[in-house]
């Protein structure tokens, strides 16, 4: 039990701490959901940061597009039509037929109007002075070239092929040069700006891969620290259970060991014939009666506790009397302890409703929280229980409660959590020699959590404890018959 | 049975009915022809619409077409447009400003460009279209198109100080053939 009475003197067993390190292992706890949530943290940034710059490349290169490589089809298009324009002019010169000098004039006429549609497009896309100043460069050339087109043109229809292959060699040709290199330097204006462009989709592609190559390190870091976390956090409860185990061997080895020293005494001395008269050798006899019953009723206690841990057991549950039981514990409760000067006093309410689960369970819960009570009462040896109906926390539930009250030690806040820990026993009663195996508390835990129900304390330091049963009333408990009641270890008057 | 009065005032219902409708479909016959309107009718002089020159007298624009001048007054060479042989602006050319037939007025070219007299050769071009295209495109083209043909590309310029339409003028196309 969490705080068993001392049998005899013992001492804690050197290098073991009574506390256990539980700061590591919650620490431990928190940090591996603290790192979960930082990893997620950092996914959810990767995929902002990701989308981000995806989102700033698509932009990039849709730029590219319409403003660079969108305009570079335009000039080449318009250099198409310049050549066209001449092309068409020159063809004129290679045949007499004045029909096919009309035909000819039409299709120069055709692609110079697309290159003068495209400079005028070209001057209302310009953004740039450099840009406007090109455009109105060949926009100038261009009109200078179509005069000097136009009178080859005259001089072609007109019949005159020598005046008009001088007019284009000598002028035609150095005016389309111009017009060829406007179009040249318009060609390298766009080369740059889509050159920038690559170049800012490709700065944003690489900054995206080292974003996303640093995040995912950090994930990756944290993923491991998590991973190491919720290793040390096993490794740290594992090594908390085999301490308190070997806690617990050490204890009951002790406690096995006092009365089996009390047999063995006892034994001997019958067997030695030390012990001849008949009122010795029943004093002899009740000893090791009572120092088995206590050794047997410490192996019930731990066997319990094994029971007790699976809490699925609700084949044997039924509707149960709890003033039968609260009477029939503490009977048994009070003739162990009155001898030792102990007062318990129960209070039962009127009209107590019933409860569901297993009789012999509920004893064994009753009884662990007066014994607990009665090791802790101190000087006072006043133990109180009392049964009434509650309110319960749950919405729409009716409990009943069970406190068992002591003015005892108490309890010191820190330690409160961990008193229902099994094999947990405080520094204090360690150190107070109070003997137990820690199971008591956590025997009873387990019993009333078995039964949908739930064990709650408060205790002040010095001045005593409550520990409180709270048991939900059965629903159908004014319809049902309480079963018999069958107390383990209970001594029925 | 029809009584004969009845019979007398039917019949000479019936004469006048016929007469007038005899009457009627005369007086239809004997009306005119519709005539085509003035635009189809007249036949523009035109020339390149930098040609400063703005009127000529018939008398100049036979000389014109004859070859005999060489330049307009700015400088640029005369280049006369005539159309392929058959086409009615063609005939009416011939009739109205040559004098000439079609053999007169290719040997005038022929012996005139042997002799040196003629300083033109002119060009023949297929469709009016051409025609005006041609003069758009040469500075110093001067041609003929039916009035309807004539668009803002090219300028007709006055005959003794009469334009298509105009009453005096005296160039007349005849109706158009389907070629």
């Amino acid at each position: 039990m969490g705080r068993e009475k001392a049998s005899g003197a013992r001492k804690a067993m050197p290098g073991m701490r009574s506390r256990p390190a539980h700061s590591w292992g919650r620490f431990s706890r928190y940090s591996s959901a603290l790192l979960l949530f930082f990893i997620l943290c950092a996914a959810t940034a990767v995929g902002l940061f990701a989308i981000r710059d995806l989102r700033r490349a698509d932009l990039d290169s849709q730029n590219m597009y319409t403003g660079s490589v969108l305009s570079l089809h335009r000039i080449a298009a318009l250099q198409y039509q310049t050549q066209e324009t001449r092309r068409s002019t020159l063809y004129a010169l290679s045949t007499a037929d004045s029909n096919l000098h009309v035909k000819y004039a039409d299709q120069s006429r055709e692609a110079d109007h697309l290159v003068s549609e495209g400079i005028t497009a070209y001057l209302a896309n310009a953004r740039t002075p450099n840009e406007m100043d090109i455009g109105r460069r060949l926009q100038r050339d261009w009109s200078t070239y179509l005069n000097v087109r136009d009178e080859v043109l005259a001089s072609i229809l007109e019949g005159s092929t020598k005046e008009a292959v001088d007019l284009d060699l000598t002028q035609g040709v150095q005016s389309f040069d111009r017009v060829r290199q406007d179009l040249a330097e318009i060609e390298r204006v766009y080369d740059q700006q889509a050159s920038q462009q690559l170049s800012n989709v490709d700065a944003t592609s690489r900054r995206t891969i080292i974003r996303v190559g640093a995040v995912l390190g950090i994930t990756l870091i944290l993923a491991l620290a998590s991973v190491w976390a919720i290793q040390r956090s096993r490794m740290s409860n594992a090594i908390q259970l085999a301490r308190l185990q070997m806690e617990f061997l050490a204890s009951v080895s002790h406690e096995l060991r006092t009365p089996l020293a009390v047999i063995s005494s006892a034994a001997d001395n019958i067997a030695d014939g030390l012990v001849k008269e008949k009122d010795d050798v029943k004093k002899y006899g009740a000893a090791i009666q009572s120092q088995s019953r206590q050794m047997t009723e410490l192996v019930d206690q731990i066997l319990l506790f094994s029971a007790t841990k699976d809490r699925e057991n609700h084949a044997a549950f039924g509707i149960l009397d709890l003033s039968e039981i609260l009477r029939s514990v503490v009977h048994q409760a009070s003739e162990l302890v009155s001898a030792a000067g102990f007062h318990i006093e129960l209070e039962i309410a009127p009209g107590l409703p019933s409860v569901k689960g297993d009789a012999s369970a509920l004893a064994r819960c009753l009884q662990n929280m007066i014994v607990n009570a009665v090791k802790y009462s101190g000087k006072s040896r006043w133990v109180g229980v009392k049964a009434f109906p509650g309110g319960s926390q749950l919405p729409g539930r009716r409990e009943i409660q069970i406190a068992v009250t002591d003015k005892g030690i108490g309890i010191a806040k820190p330690e409160l959590p961990h008193i229902f820990e099994p094999f947990y026993r405080s520094p204090a009663v360690v150190a107070e020699q109070i003997h137990g195996t820690g199971l008591g508390l956590s025997v009873a835990k387990n019993i009333a959590e078995a039964m949908a129900g739930h064990l709650s304390v408060a205790s002040e330091l010095g001045a005593g404890s409550v520990f409180t049963l709270h048991l939900p009333i059965a629903v159908d408990a004014e319809s049902q018959v309480p079963v018999e009641i069958r107390a383990e270890g209970s001594t029925e008057k | 049975m029809p009584r004969p009065a009845h019979v007398l005032f039917f019949m000479v219902c019936a004469a006048l009915l016929w007469g007038a409708l005899l009457s009627c479909s005369l007086g239809f016959a004997q009306l005119p022809a519709p005539e085509l309107p003035a635009a189809e009718r007249n036949l523009a002089i035109v020339v390149n619409q930098s040609n400063p020159v703005n009127d000529l007298s018939m008398a100049d624009l036979r000389r014109v077409f004859l070859g005999e001048r060489g330049h307009w007054p700015n400088g640029r060479r005369i280049t006369l447009v005539m159309l392929e042989p058959g086409w009615p602006e063609r005939a009416a050319v011939l009739s109205g400003v040559y004098h000439m037939d079609e053999t007169e007025f290719n040997n005038h070219f022929l012996h005139g460009l042997f002799t040196g007299e003629v300083f033109v050769s002119p060009k023949t071009l297929a469709t009016p279209e051409g025609v005006r295209k041609f003069i758009f495109n040469v500075p110093g083209a001067i041609g003929y198109l039916r009035a309807s043909d004539v668009d803002k590309t090219v300028k007709v310029i006055r005959i003794d100080e009469r334009l298509p339409g105009d009453k005096g003028y005296k160039l007349h196309v005849p109706p158009r053939e389907n070629r």
